[in-house]
């Protein structure tokens, strides 16, 4: 009944992971998964979700061995203090960059679909804004506003997946295999980081109300995310058929553009701003995320004074990265790619070093597993 | 001709003999005494304290006892008491009384007599409406009830009006609410304990919430906050609101308003606190949610379906107040391709001759219909029409008429107002009007994007406000356990529990489906 002060329960937790997950499907996430695995990627991303089943496991028994601790704090009592830190210091870079290449994405979504005439970086300014207020209110009221918005945002998503699956054509997810078993298995593996961003969250564990409450809301928000998605990626190849779904860049985007309800023809405006709050959440989510590292690795202990500062720095580099040589699209998928093994192995590591240092021998383990 | 003004002027400075003696300190000075053996004595000071005989409504009456022939003196404030208690009750006794050696207790009729031993406690009761006896050799003086404010009788509610369920309202006279609300809450737990506020003044408020029920903590801090103010007069409850409220800049209220005793009555029984106070035909319900500012009492009184549906269309109201200006902006400036082709055929057809941008057009409209609003408030009644003339004609037909606003935002600006109407506390009122200009700017510089981005902004800050550490969406978010009584209702036998953010001691308030 009482609600200790800064803590998140578990709706919020589970909301947290639905927007941070479940958003991928809008991003252009799709359409890299779809430019190798093509209209066979949904099956990639179940086998993605069957071998991330794996790692999350092996997280939350590490986890579940130092309730009251943080991934970053666990990383230091795993690894020693170089070694975590040092591991901690590429999670950071890694988790940074990624905040950017999306908040990029994101603009650019807004800013190709939307607001054509609109400069980009008052889009990213503004995203920012919103954002850094969120990260600097702390976790609770990112959660209770991700709890608050949960349901509607899903609502609407609904919404747009029935009416895309009344318009879909069902035999174009046909043939089932795709490119054939060895792409799929290849998206799959590369990709796996999809799924990453569960073990990120794993800095804000010791704030989920009850370690149980942790476990079962990484669970269960790993599991609606796993089906948002694979459900997702079957109806926009219902839509579009898989040799056009490979030149669309976002194709959720195109989806709500291309479906219409009744009278009105052009509804993507009524999907645009339940989309943009969790766009909102989600990196909010992230930008508390980066924090919360970066406190934790140089000792800031009023970390949330630092996001302003990070803040500034994405959008710089983001903004910077909009006319940089290097393109983003690539920069993304080149992220996802690396982030997929450490995203595999780190846990696995994890769990080892637990293991060989005998952290599961102690009670606290073995009553919650 | 400057000379004898400037005379004028200064012989009328010499004429008003400027009170400089009789400051608070000197006043308190006075007050420090104790009450002598000398009944002279002490009359005398009361007449200097009291300025007797210029204040023309402070009274003393002296007699002589009977018997020995004692002196004896009543002090008592003609306006504020009831002078037939004061013949009847103990002039009389007084006058007839044959024993000398009788102590007042035992001569007047009054439901009850306190001795007091000090100047500042016989002000203080004199202040209040009573009549205070000195006796002749008694270093003490006695003090009865007789106090009878003047004031309105109980009203029927004018701001919270409802078809059905109870009709009488608060009045000014704290008395009065305290007996309202104990005709409701017919329970010895029930604690109606004062404060007194207002160094000079002397206000009070009288604290009521219900022993074994309302957290200790949360009344603790309510009454600290109270004995804390230092000012010299806090004269009603909307004015003490402000002192007491926890984000004095936040647009959004923390303590809610309620001229309804029933209403107070059943935040009472869940473990809100409830202050009233004279002078404010009103009572301060704290903790408040945001909830408490969107229902209303009718919600439960009517029955499920309806209590209900009036919250669903209370919600649709609310969201139409606060967007349908600002998506009419963002729709027709940022995304016309949504509206379909003959919709949008006629609002471009409407505005044709129209000069002024969307957004122009539109405040020009909120702000006249903001002004009429006030002005109709203001209005004397009997120019009321007037207003409605003006307001529906000329700022309406009119401005249409010369192409100055088009027709389709005297709808949008019409619904926009008249949905503000339904949510009657007038806080929330108030915030949401506010807010419905910040949506209208930001719908003018991003569109969708910018209303949205306000939006996100305003649930961050929404869910971390707090009223007395209750957090302002509770229970829905951070969850607790409760009732679940927020946009809807369960049936009334299922509101099983007391909201569970107050930490009531018992939270049960039914069986399980209200019976046995």
């Amino acid at each position: 009944m009482k609600q200790t002060k800064g803590k998140i329960g578990i709706r919020e937790y589970v909301a947290i992971i639905g927007l941070t997950i479940g958003s991928k499907l809008s991003d252009d996430t799709p359409s890299i998964l779809y430019s190798t695995a093509r209209n066979s990627a949904w099956i990639s991303l179940l086998l993605m979700t069957l071998l991330s089943i794996i790692p999350i496991l092996l997280l939350l028994k590490v986890m579940s061995a130092h309730k009251g601790k943080n991934l970053h704090e666990v990383n230091l009592h795993l690894f020693g203090k170089v070694l975590g830190n040092l591991f901690s210091l590429v999670l950071l870079a890694i988790g940074f960059s990624f905040v950017v290449v999306d908040s990029e994405r994101y603009v650019d979504i807004i800013g190709t679909m939307y607001f054509s005439r609109t400069p980009l970086i008052a889009i990213y300014v503004v995203l920012f804004i919103v954002c850094a207020y969120g990260a600097k209110r702390g976790i609770e009221h990112i959660g209770s506003t991700a709890w608050l918005a949960y349901f509607y945002i899903k609502v609407t998503l609904l919404v747009a997946l029935g009416i895309t699956f009344i318009q879909g054509i069902p035999e174009l997810i046909f043939p089932l295999w795709g490119p054939g078993i060895g792409e799929i298995v290849k998206t799959a593996g590369s990709n796996l980081s999809i799924f990453a961003d569960i073990f990120f969250l794993a800095l804000i564990a010791p704030l989920v109300g009850t370690f149980k409450e942790y476990k079962r809301g990484t669970l269960i928000g790993f599991g609606i995310g796993a089906v948002e998605i694979t459900v997702s990626l079957v109806l926009f190849v219902m839509l579009f058929d898989f040799t056009s779904i490979e030149v669309l860049k976002y194709p959720f985007h195109e989806t709500i553009r291309y479906i219409s309800i009744g009278f009105l023809t052009n509804v993507e405006s009524i999907f645009l701003p339940f989309w943009l709050v969790a766009a909102f959440i989600r990196f909010s989510v992230y930008l508390y995320l980066v924090v919360v590292l970066f406190g934790g690795i140089f000792k800031i202990k009023d970390f949330e004074y630092l996001v302003p500062l990070m803040a500034v720095l994405i959008v710089a580099l983001g903004n910077a990265s909009t006319i940089s040589v290097y393109r983003i699209p690539q920069l993304r998928e080149l992220l996802l790619t690396w982030l997929s093994p450490i995203f595999f192995l780190s846990p696995c590591f994890m769990w080892l070093a637990a293991k060989l240092r005998g952290d599961f021998r102690n009670g606290t383990s073995t009553k919650n597993h | 001709m400057f000379n004898f003004l400037n005379k004028i002027a200064r012989s009328k400075k010499k004429i008003k003999p400027v009170e400089s003696r009789n400051t608070l300190e000197e006043q308190s000075s006075w007050k420090e005494q104790t009450i002598s053996w000398l009944i002279d004595e002490n009359i005398d000071l009361m007449k200097k304290i009291y300025r007797i005989p210029d204040n023309r409504d402070v009274k003393v009456r002296e007699i002589k006892l009977g018997g020995k022939g004692r002196k004896a003196a009543v002090f008592f404030i003609s306006s504020i008491t009831d002078v037939r208690t004061i013949e009847d009750s103990a002039l009389r006794p007084l006058l007839l009384n044959k024993d000398p050696d009788a102590g007042i207790e035992e001569i007047i009729y009054t439901q009850n007599v306190t001795a007091v031993t000090q100047i500042q406690e016989v002000v203080e009761n004199v202040n209040r409406g009573n009549a205070v006896i000195f006796l002749e050799g008694k270093p003490a003086a006695y003090a009865f009830e007789c106090a009878n404010f003047q004031g309105r009788s109980v009203e029927s509610a004018e701001t919270e009006v409802l078809i059905k369920g109870p009709k009488e309202a608060f009045t000014e006279k704290a008395i009065v609410n305290l007996s309202l609300l104990r005709k409701r809450i017919k329970n010895e737990a029930l604690v109606a304990e004062t404060v007194t506020i207002g160094k000079r003044s002397k206000n009070d408020v009288f604290i009521l919430y219900i022993r074994n029920l309302a957290d200790n903590q949360l009344v603790e801090n309510i009454k600290g906050r109270l004995n804390n103010l230092n000012a010299d007069a806090i004269q009603n409850l909307s004015l003490l609101e402000q002192y007491i409220e926890e984000r004095k800049f936040s647009l959004f209220p923390s303590v809610l308003l309620s001229e309804r005793p029933d209403r107070a009555a059943s935040f009472i029984e869940d473990g809100h606190i409830v202050l009233i106070m004279d002078n404010s035909p009103d009572s301060l319900i704290l903790p408040a949610t945001f909830w408490s500012f969107f229902h209303t009492p009718e919600d439960h009184y009517l029955r499920f379906f309806f209590g209900n549906f009036i919250r669903v269309l209370r919600m649709i109201a609310m969201f139409i107040t606060i967007f349908i200006s600002a998506i009419y902006i963002a729709v027709t400036t940022y995304h016309a391709e949504m509206i379909p082709a003959d919709l949008l055929l006629a609002i471009a057809g409407t505005r044709e001759k129209v000069p002024f941008p969307v957004l122009i057009e539109i405040l020009l409209m909120e702000i006249a219909f903001e002004l009429i609003r006030e002005a109709g408030l203001r209005v004397p009644n009997p120019m009321g029409p007037t207003i409605g003339i003006v307001g529906a004609l000329i700022l309406g037909q009119a401005a249409v008429e010369a192409n100055i606003i088009s027709p389709i935002v005297i709808i949008v600006v019409a619904l926009s107002g008249l949905s503000s109407f339904t949510i009657s506390d007038i806080s929330l009122n108030f915030a949401l009007r506010i807010i419905r200009f910040m949506f209208i700017f930001s719908a003018g510089l991003f569109g969708i994007y910018g209303m949205t981005t306000l939006f996100t902004l305003g649930m961050y800050y929404f869910v971390s406000l707090k009223s007395f550490g209750v957090p302002f969406l509770a229970p829905m978010s951070p969850h607790y356990v409760s009732s679940k009584d927020t946009i809807f209702r369960k049936l009334l036998t299922q509101e099983s529990l007391r909201p569970g953010y107050l930490k009531p001691v018992d939270i049960n308030k039914k069986g399980n489906g209200a019976v046995k």
